[in-house]
């Protein structure tokens, strides 16, 4: 019964140079294979906590990736284990193509050309990639197809855990749906930073909630769903009566 | 120039590139606003703006590299500068941004030095490329009343750099807190 | 959303469906031929724009664009033929090579970058080892463009919308504030999109796209392009 978490998170504070707390003891894990929402209004430091999982952000207290402990010399290791989604697509395709976007993972962590070109095509599928869409530039992308490119260029490097940042702005209800079926579909741990309560409902089982930094609920998804007058005190619904 | 080093410090390339990228992307967009206006190019300079900017904060052979490829790449994609002009710019934007770097992030001089600095050997260079090219091309007359008549009409655009460089770079800078830490460290 | 930023033309033509390297290698050897050209006698000039007919032909490039592409370049090459007509013969055959050789060469580039992808093109250009840095450097470029693209036509819409008989300061200053927000923006952005390429690996040089091996026969009409324009222009100088 006792494996080893995907993603152990043990008192993780972050402080901006010249900015307030952002994260404030933060500590939880994720089995493998769990998946689990994020959720925080605007600014509770939700991508905050996302760029210190990753090292891009250098935080206090200790993150452990299936077994890697993020330090000094292994930033790359953890990060091939644990991808970030961006929260704008547009920032995380940088390529001139599609395809070359998410091949790049793989060449650049040592893979030949056509292995890394068999895990550009099995991301793609992952996420119901048209293949026609494969060798145009990103900026020919719909917002829904670009956000789901994105997502694909990180699951090429075959991550343990997957963080996703706000996947469903700009994104429809098809597409939202459609995003849904293929991050159902998918083997890896998940941690879904969002605001969107609808779309975690029949996703995440279990949720944590940051309210300014702090990590004040991790619990089952539906029981929290039910409390109203707490989800309006975390930020996450408006008051039931607003100001006169 | 661009695959440097391995490994060690692949944050600060990987930013380097990207900034190059978008600054240079700045570099074909402005002349089209300008043109949109009704300005005329060859009076705001508007290419020049972010190309200088770049100089000042990416290092010298990417900035050099960046001054090189933007007029060139502009004359492919959108027609402008024309065809004579575009590689007599791409001289002079090389010269310009990587003398820019050259002064600003490896010797560490103030801005107001370097810019003024990369500025007159902007000049220096177009009136030795004008003399080279008319004297390939065989037209001897004119040419260097040519780069006077040049650097006048460009005068608005100059003075509109030393107006806008500082500023741009300030703003770059504060958004990149690192990039005012790394200046002569490369 | 918008439409790109380059010439290319999506149509059905013989050059579209070459291999970009063979059209690369056919348009250096035709802008060498330009350059080095005589203009008297005139037939090699006119054995260059000859061949230029067939890539316009060929290419199914659109007369309008031509047209205005030329018209471009004629202003400008045209100041120097208008000043000469009171210079000496000198001067006048100078101007004249000149104006022609920009001709040759814009229209020359013109049928490549209407009937190539500017990705196929820059890809192919990072082949070359000593182009290598910059097509990478180029390749961002075209890609900050089309995501700046929108981000100008948003701010700019957004500014416009809101001083709609805007007169010569508001626009200046409407320019000015765009711009600015544009460079902060692109700083932020740019260290976003660096992270991005370190968490998929980035260790400081770009892995290139496997080559697929151009079809010989494309190659040989490149070739023989290029060596049949080097001829003519040779020929015309050198006897
Ligand atoms: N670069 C920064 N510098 C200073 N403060 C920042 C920076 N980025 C975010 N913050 C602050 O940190 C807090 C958390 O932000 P963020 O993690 O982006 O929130 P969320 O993703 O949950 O909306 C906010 O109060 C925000 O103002
Ligand atoms: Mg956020």
């Amino acid at each position: 019964m006792d494996i080893a978490p995907a993603l152990s998170v043990e008192e993780l504070s972050y402080t901006y140079p010249g900015g307030g707390r952002a994260l404030d003891q933060v500590s939880f894990s994720l089995a493998a294979g769990e998946r689990v929402a994020l959720l925080g209004a605007n600014g509770a430091g939700k991508s905050t906590l996302l760029w210190c999982l990753v090292g891009v952000l250098r935080a206090s207290g200790k993150v452990v990736v299936g077994g890697t402990e993020l330090a000094r010399g292994a930033e790359a290791e953890v990060r091939r284990k644990l991808g970030l989604a961006f929260s704008e697509p547009d920032d995380q395709l940088f390529m001139p193509t599609v395809s070359r976007d998410l091949s790049f993972g793989p060449l650049a962590a040592g893979d030949a050309p056509e292995e890394s070109l068999r895990k550009a095509h099995a991301a793609a599928g992952q996420v119901a990639l048209a293949e026609d869409l494969l060798a145009r530039p990103p900026h020919e992308l719909s917002s829904g197809e670009k956000r789901r490119a994105a997502l694909a260029a990180v699951l090429a490097l075959e991550p343990e855990v997957l963080a996703l940042d706000e996947p469903t702005n700009s994104l429809d209800a098809p597409g939202r749906a459609a995003l849904a079926e293929a991050l159902l579909g998918l083997p890896c741990a998940q941690l879904i930073a969002t605001h969107n309560l609808d779309f975690v409902r029949r996703l995440c089982p279990r949720s944590l909630v940051l309210v300014e930094g702090k990590l004040v609920a991790d619990e089952q998804t539906a029981s929290l769903l039910l409390d109203r007058g707490r989800l309006a005190d975390y930020g996450l619904l408006a008051p039931e009566k607003g100001p006169t | 120039m661009v695959a440097r080093k391995r490994g060690k410090d692949a944050l600060w390339q990987a930013r380097e590139l990207s900034l190059a990228g978008l600054l240079g992307a700045l570099g074909l967009l402005l002349p089209v606003g300008f043109h949109a206006l009704g300005w005329g190019g060859k009076i705001f300079l508007p290419m020049h703006l972010p190309i200088v900017a770049a100089g000042f904060v990416l290092g010298p052979a990417t900035a050099a590299g960046l001054g090189l490829v933007v007029p060139l790449l502009s004359l492919a994609l959108t027609g402008m500068p024309p065809l004579p002009l575009a590689p007599l710019m791409s001289v002079e934007l090389m010269v310009k941004a990587g003398v820019a770097s050259l002064l600003y992030r490896v010797l560490r001089l103030p801005i107001w030095i370097a810019l003024p600095v990369a500025l007159v050997a902007d000049w220096v260079v177009l009136a030795l490329a004008v003399l080279l090219a008319a004297g390939f091309l065989n037209i001897k007359a004119g040419a260097l009343a040519y780069v006077a008549a040049v650097i006048v009409a460009g005068l608005p655009g100059t003075a509109l750099q030393l107006a806008a460089v500082p500023a741009a770079v300030a703003a770059i800078e504060r958004r990149l807190p690192r990039l005012a830490l790394k200046r002569g460290k490369q | 959303m918008i439409g790109h930023f380059d010439l290319y033309m999506r149509r059905e033509s013989a050059l579209h469906r070459m291999d970009e390297r063979a059209k690369i290698i056919a348009l250096v050897g035709f802008v060498l031929a330009a350059l080095i050209a005589p203009t008297r006698p005139v037939w090699p000039a006119c054995t260059l724009f000859g061949l230029l007919g067939l890539g316009l032909v060929f290419g199914r490039v659109p007369p309008l664009l031509l047209a205005r592409r030329t018209l471009l370049v004629a202003l400008f090459v045209g100041l120097p033929l208008l000043v000469s007509r009171w210079g000496g013969e000198d001067a006048r055959l100078a101007a004249e090579a000149f104006a022609v050789k920009s001709l040759l060469v814009a229209a020359a580039f013109m049928v490549l970058m209407t009937t190539t992808r500017t990705v196929d093109l820059l890809d192919a250009t990072g082949r070359l080892p000593l182009l290598r840095g910059l097509s990478a450097l180029a390749q961002f470029i075209v890609r900050g463009v089309n995501v700046l693209l929108g981000e100008v036509v948003r701010t700019y819409r957004a500014w416009a919308l809101r001083a709609p008989r805007a007169n010569l300061q508001l626009r200046v200053r409407g320019l000015a504030a765009a711009s600015v927000s544009l460079v902060g923006r692109a700083a932020a952005r740019s260290d976003r999109i660096g992270a991005a390429m370190v968490l998929r690996g980035f260790d400081g040089s770009l892995p290139q796209a496997p080559a697929r091996s151009p079809a010989a026969a494309h190659l040989a009409i490149g070739v023989a392009f290029a060596m049949l324009s080097l001829a003519a222009a040779g020929i015309g100088r050198w006897t």
